[in-house]
């Protein structure tokens, strides 16, 4: 679901990885700011939501957690089908997990293209003396892809609130550099039956850079 | 002549044989002892009885409808909402209301003494008068042959449009203009029925983001009350097409429904400790929010409105996250989630499933769907189903051999515990002392209930013990009471002395003291 009005934005992001790779303790750290706490007061952790401003703008944030366990992949295209944004998370202590996000980079790529905006992140970096995934290895394959790379810790409260912040601005670049291309493109190829979509003039939006020519 | 009506066994009074009523003709037994003419006209006359009431009925609601609107946008209004449906063929030809209930019956009337015309008009009867009152209804409902069931839904169609006007009222203007809108919608549909279900919902859909996109510019961008003012949009249009749009003929969503339950009903066998859900049932508070579960995504299908659909699984996953926060004492990822609701899925069978997803995609808002916490719920749950359908032995950590024997019902799993008695037939194999030690969750259940009596047992025996020896105790102590108190008595025996007596005669020591009694004196004269 693509962004709402030229105020507000809505985002989903999805959140891939193995199972014990941290993703539920990165999100509750992020959105509870919290660890392994016993005074956690959501009842799940698998859905939540973050309102963030950003540049004068509201954002609001669904993170969708998926299950990381092996036989659910194949239903991967059910949880990420409409995402702007997909967080692919590894423990840097343990080599298969970094496979795993290779495997899912490769299907986000086949399947959405560039519409999403992806994340890799390393996390465990308080257990960096068990590190097995190279640095500069994960960060060389993350460029490859189009990707950002982040090291974070969700026990130290490490680079969460940066990945998602990061991640929030390049979801908001790609949602008005769409907006622009269906604005530019006369209507008409565009004018699926969702309609329209009727867009202010943004002053700052030339900051994503040249794309309107393509239309 | 007599033999042979004897030999027939039938003899009958001619006037036995008649029509009731005394026509002249023959009756029949089916018939009610009536011939064919009279039986025409009773039952018509029942028939067109049990229409005047469903008519009256349909109509005073109508009625009621447009007063209420009325009241809420003026007599202008009034006129616009009637000139804006007189556009449908159907409703051209609307009287006014009191004389429409009266119409039928006086022609009714008439018609009794003409045979042959009174077919014609009955049939007539039959078209005219619901197309002119209730158009809306017919349209939405021309299916149903039943009046009494179109008087059931028409009764909640009524209840959920009442509502409706209701909140319209609140926001003046743009709410008439909304009304228009969405009776006029639901015209256009009813001539729409023969389409598919995807054309359907692109029509649904595209109504759908037309008002919000114009709800939008009225608001001004606030997307709250945007939303606010599309769910009602949504319930009150969903609602009076539910019946035409819901599993239509045109999809195979029933053969798919059957398909999920038959292979729903199969898989029987698989428990929680296969799906590794993280939820201990043995934990009273755990297991009755699983049936809570059970009950919410059952529950979905009794409900017409996709949102209220939506609401039921939302209202399961809430439980289920209770009873997983229960057991471990933390929330809920995603990890534990959705084995879980699969559990529950397998567990409920829900009816229709199919049918409800598919409905649910078509024809909920899209803004729901996509990003809100019912979405994530909901697309949860469509993964349950997915899983479900794929559902092969190694996503069970189970051998292909085992599941298929699982499958076609040779063999089941059991619940390995320590004192299972229970006999398993493993193909008659001689390893059967090993596998015994597994039994069906439910036997598991009953050990586990039985050693629990027992054990009540043992303990209320010792309760029992233990009370005896105390009235024991209790006893001996009350009679140590006593002795010891017999003791001190017999020790300490009570004399009872006789109290000084303190008669004036008697000698004491003190009498010495007292002046000697006085002497009588002889005085001589």
């Amino acid at each position: 679901m693509a962004a709402g009005g030229s105020r507000s934005f809505s985002f989903k992001v999805v959140l891939l990885g193995e199972g014990c790779v941290g993703k539920t303790s990165l999100v509750l750290r992020y959105c509870e700011n919290k660890f392994n706490d016993k005074h956690i007061t959501t009842l799940q952790a698998s859905f939540l939501t973050k309102k963030l401003n950003i540049t004068g703008k509201r954002v609001n944030l669904a993170i969708w957690d998926t299950a990381g366990q092996e036989r659910f992949h194949a239903l991967g295209p059910i949880y990420y089908r409409d995402s702007n944004g997909a967080v692919l998370v590894y423990d840097v202590t343990d080599e298969d997990s970094f496979l795993k996000v290779k495997n899912w980079v490769k299907e986000l790529r086949k399947m959405l293209g560039n519409d999403i905006c992806l994340c890799i992140v390393g996390n465990k970096i308080d257990l960096d003396k068990d590190r097995h995934v190279a640095v500069d290895e994960a960060e060389r394959y993350a460029e490859s892809v189009g990707a950002r790379h982040y090291h974070t810790s969700a026990k130290l409260n490490k680079g969460i609130e940066e990945l998602f912040l990061d991640l929030c601005k390049r979801m908001m670049e790609t949602a008005q550099a769409d907006e622009r291309l269906k604005g530019g493109g006369a209507g008409q190829s565009v004018a699926s039956r969702r309609g329209v979509q009727i867009v202010d003039d943004e002053p700052q939006a030339a900051a994503a850079g040249g794309c309107c020519s393509s239309g | 002549m007599s033999q042979r009506t004897e030999r027939r066994g039938i003899h009958v009074d001619q006037s036995e044989l008649l029509c009731k009523k005394g026509c002249g003709y023959y009756g029949n037994a089916a018939w009610q002892g009536l011939c064919s003419k009279c039986w025409r006209e009773e039952y018509q006359r029942a028939r067109q009885k049990q229409i005047q009431e469903d008519w009256a009925l349909a109509e005073k609601l109508q009625r009621e409808e447009e007063v209420a609107y009325a009241s809420s946008q003026g007599p202008q209004s009034q006129s616009q909402s009637q000139s804006q449906s007189q556009p449908q063929p159907l409703a051209q030809s609307t009287p006014p209301h009191g004389h429409a209930s009266l119409a039928p019956f006086s022609k009714f009337e008439e018609k009794k003494t003409n045979e042959k015309m009174r077919k014609v008009t009955t049939v007539k009867k039959f078209f005219s008068p619901s197309t002119r009152m209730a158009p809306k209804k017919e349209s939405q409902e021309g299916k149903t042959p039943s009046p009494s069931i179109s008087r059931q839904t028409s009764m909640e169609t009524d209840r959920v449009s009442k509502d409706f006007l209701e909140f319209l009222k609140n926001l003046q203007r743009p709410g008439r203009e909304i009304h228009k809108q969405c009776r006029a919608f639901i015209e256009s549909m009813a001539n729409k029925k023969d389409l598919g279900a995807d054309e359907l919902s692109e029509c649904v859909q595209d109504f759908y983001q037309n008002l919000s996109d114009r709800l939008m510019s009225h608001f001004k961008g606030s997307s709250e009350s945007v939303e606010r003012v599309m769910d009602q949009v949504e319930k009150y249009i969903m609602t009076r097409l539910y019946k035409s749009v819901f599993c239509p003929e045109t999809t195979d969503d029933e053969k798919k429904d059957l398909a999920t339950q038959h292979r729903i009903r199969a898989l029987h066998w698989v428990t929680i400790e296969m799906l590794c859900v993280s939820m201990d049932e043995e934990i009273p508070e755990v297991s009755d929010n699983v049936v809570k579960a059970i009950t919410d995504v059952i529950e979905m299908d009794s409900k017409r409105v996709p949102r209220d659909k939506l609401a039921c699984i939302t209202q399961c996953s809430k439980h289920i996250f209770t009873a997983i926060k229960i057991t471990k004492n933390e929330p809920a990822s995603a990890d534990d989630f959705l084995p879980a609701l699969i559990y529950i899925v397998l567990k409920a069978n829900p009816p229709r499933l199919q049918s409800n997803i598919q409905y649910i995609t078509r024809f909920c808002n899209p803004s729901r769907l996509m990003t809100g916490e019912d979405g994530y719920y909901f697309t949860n749950l469509c993964c349950a189903v997915a899983f479900i359908e794929k559902l092969d032995g190694q996503s069970l950590n189970l051998s292909t051999e085992e599941f298929e024997r699982y499958m076609s019902g040779q063999a089941s799993p059991r619940r390995p515990t320590d004192d299972g008695s229970w006999p398993l037939e493993v193909d008659g194999s001689a390893s059967s002392s090993t596998t015994t030690a597994a039994v069906n969750p439910v036997l598991a259940q009953l050990h586990h209930n039985l050693e629990l009596l027992s054990s009540l047992n043992i303990r209320q025996d010792r309760l029992a013990e233990a009370a005896q020896g105390l009235q024991a105790e209790l006893a001996s102590w009350e009679e140590g009471v006593q002795r010891e108190v017999q003791d001190i008595l017999e020790r300490y025996p009570l004399e009872i002395r006789p109290p000084p007596e303190s008669a004036i005669d008697t000698e004491n020591a003190e009498s010495d003291r007292l002046p000697p009694p006085l002497t009588p004196q002889v005085f001589a004269g």
